[in-house]
């Protein structure tokens, strides 16, 4: 049976059919930013912005209990400096998995290491006599991560940046299964959410899958113009709106983040 | 003419009441003694005194325990009076969970390779130096090597693991589970365990008049000459009591080592 979710009337007028991708110039670009229930995938290239552009995303945080930000690469200080240096809100919701995989098994796995090759100390011996369960460290993040945005409700906003942890850890069939899961619970929700993935090592099939769910496909590169790089965001996909498929060369401002050039450049 | 001196091994005195007496005085000292049986046939019982008698004495003693999780191992090894829980708290016994061991070393796979084998004769051996544990009981050395697959690896397995608890003047006993042996059958899982081991105690049920009564045999011990009859075994709260069979005749009796 279908579920059924109401809204409210006064979350309808607020909330409105669109909400911002939390780059104004790119929202314009797009007839007025992206519509509500949209699941956008981010193909990435290493130095391209697409970190940056992730965390801008959810700076709108309408309702930042209703927020939340997945990193896999930075740590908490990090993230917060950013959100500091360009005064993003501070109060969503933030999950840094990379930080907690180092703590939890990258840790472990080196302390076992130390074991195999310099042996038990006598503290370590003391402590392993004493020790009557094994510390669980098989944590699923995937489904984690996962029960975690299906636990937001109506008009949330998230962001998983990036979705290489999961493809290089995960049985990647098990990755985009949780995929439309999630984009199913965006679509009847009328959340937002963004999910990145680097381009480089992506199987074309999992490329293929995920542009296939997304609604949204777009593409952060970096290239050089003589002395220079250049950032650009190509928008290869928009369902149902194909009249906002384009490339958009951007800059990052201290101001503004990023912000897409919007004068004609003389090539 | 002088008559000859003869030598004599020292002893490791087991504490367990009739065992010293079948072994002449106790397990030779460093031997890695296999004590194989079927389930319920008194092993872990007999191994947890041989540990507990060697605690009183002052030794340092150590129990691996793979079979049962440890906090099981020591609420069913409680009801012994022999037994006292201040020995594990004061570190006199210390018992090892294996899956924990095995979690702390990264094995986590479902089988050992040679790395794997060697990091963990290497924790055991370190612990045994460390705390310089003269008494020490691996509980099971089945379900430990039914990680290993190879046979040549468990093989690697006993061998230097036994000669290197020897090295360090550590009496072992390896229990081996053992569930269809029949007279012409091996004492171990593998066929490899009982080649290595010093000794070889084997452990069983013979049923008499409708009732299965537990028996020990000491069927090898390198070092020592021993009574190689059948002893029967009780368990009492005191400890585990062995008394030869014999006294009951052997009449309608029929060995039960799973056969």
């Amino acid at each position: 049976m279908k579920k059924k979710i109401t809204f409210d009337k006064e979350d309808e007028e607020f909330f409105g059919q669109v909400g911002s991708f939390g780059v104004p110039k790119f929202d314009g670009e797009m007839n007025g930013g992206v519509p509500r229930g949209f699941t956008m995938v981010a193909f990435t290239e290493t130095g391209s912005g697409a970190e940056l552009f992730a965390k801008q995303y959810v700076s709108p945080a309408e309702e930042s209990e209703n927020t939340l930000y997945v990193s896999t690469n930075e740590g908490q200080p990090e993230i917060v400096r950013v959100f500091k240096k360009y005064g993003w809100p501070l109060d969503i919701n933030v999950r840094t998995i990379g930080e907690e995989y180092n703590s939890n098994v990258l840790e472990r796995e080196l302390l076992a290491s130390r074991y195999r090759l310099e042996g038990f100390r006598l503290e370590d011996i003391q402590r392993l006599a004493q020790t009557r369960f094994v510390d669980e460290n098989n944590q699923d993040y995937l489904t984690e991560v996962t029960n975690e945005i299906m636990a937001l409700g109506p008009y949330f906003r998230a962001a998983i940046d990036s979705l290489d942890f999961f493809l290089q850890r995960d049985d990647p069939n098990r990755v985009i299964a949780m995929i439309r899961m999630l984009q199913a619970h965006t679509q009847m929700y009328r959340g937002l959410l963004l999910i990145s993935v680097s381009v480089h090592g992506l199987s074309p099939s999992i490329r293929q899958e995920l542009a296939s769910i997304a609604d949204m496909v777009l593409t952060f590169g970096v290239r050089t113009v003589g002395s220079d790089f250049e950032t650009s965001m190509i928008v290869s996909k928009f369902r149902n709106a194909p009249e906002n498929l384009k490339m958009l060369v951007f800059r990052v401002t201290p101001e503004e983040g990023i912000t897409p050039e919007t004068v004609e450049r003389i090539a | 003419m002088q008559a000859a001196s003869t030598y004599s091994r020292d002893r490791c005195v087991t504490g367990i009441h009739g065992l010293d007496e079948i072994l002449r005085g106790g397990i030779p000292y460093g031997s890695t003694v296999l004590a194989s049986g079927t389930c319920g046939s008194g092993k872990t019982t007999l191994a947890m005194e041989f540990l507990v008698r060697g605690a009183l004495a002052g030794e340092a003693c150590a129990h691996f325990t793979a079979t049962e999780p440890s906090v099981k191992l020591l609420e069913n090894i409680r009801q012994y009076a022999f037994f006292d829980m201040n020995m594990v708290d004061t570190g006199l016994i210390n018992v090892f969970d294996m899956d924990v061991l095995y979690s702390w070393l990264g094995l986590d796979k479902s089988t050992f390779d040679l790395d794997d084998v060697h990091a963990l004769i290497k924790s055991i051996t370190d612990i045994v130096n460390t705390i310089g544990v003269t008494r020490l009981v691996i509980d099971s050395v089945t379900t430990l090597c039914y990680k290993i697959k190879s046979e040549q690896l468990i093989r690697d397995f006993l061998f230097t693991l036994g000669k290197k608890l020897a090295t360090l003047g550590c009496t072992t006993i390896l229990i081996s589970e053992i569930t269809s042996a029949t007279e012409n059958a091996h004492w171990s899982s593998f066929g490899v365990e009982e080649a290595i081991a010093d000794g070889i105690v084997v452990m069983g049920d013979v049923e008499r008049m409708g009732h299965l009564l537990r028996f020990l045999q000491v069927v090898k011990m390198r070092g020592t000459s021993h009574s190689r009859a059948k002893h029967a075994i009780e368990l009492t709260p005191l400890g585990v009591m062995l008394t030869p069979m014999l006294k009951w005749g052997s009449q309608n009796e029929t060995a039960h080592w799973g056969a």
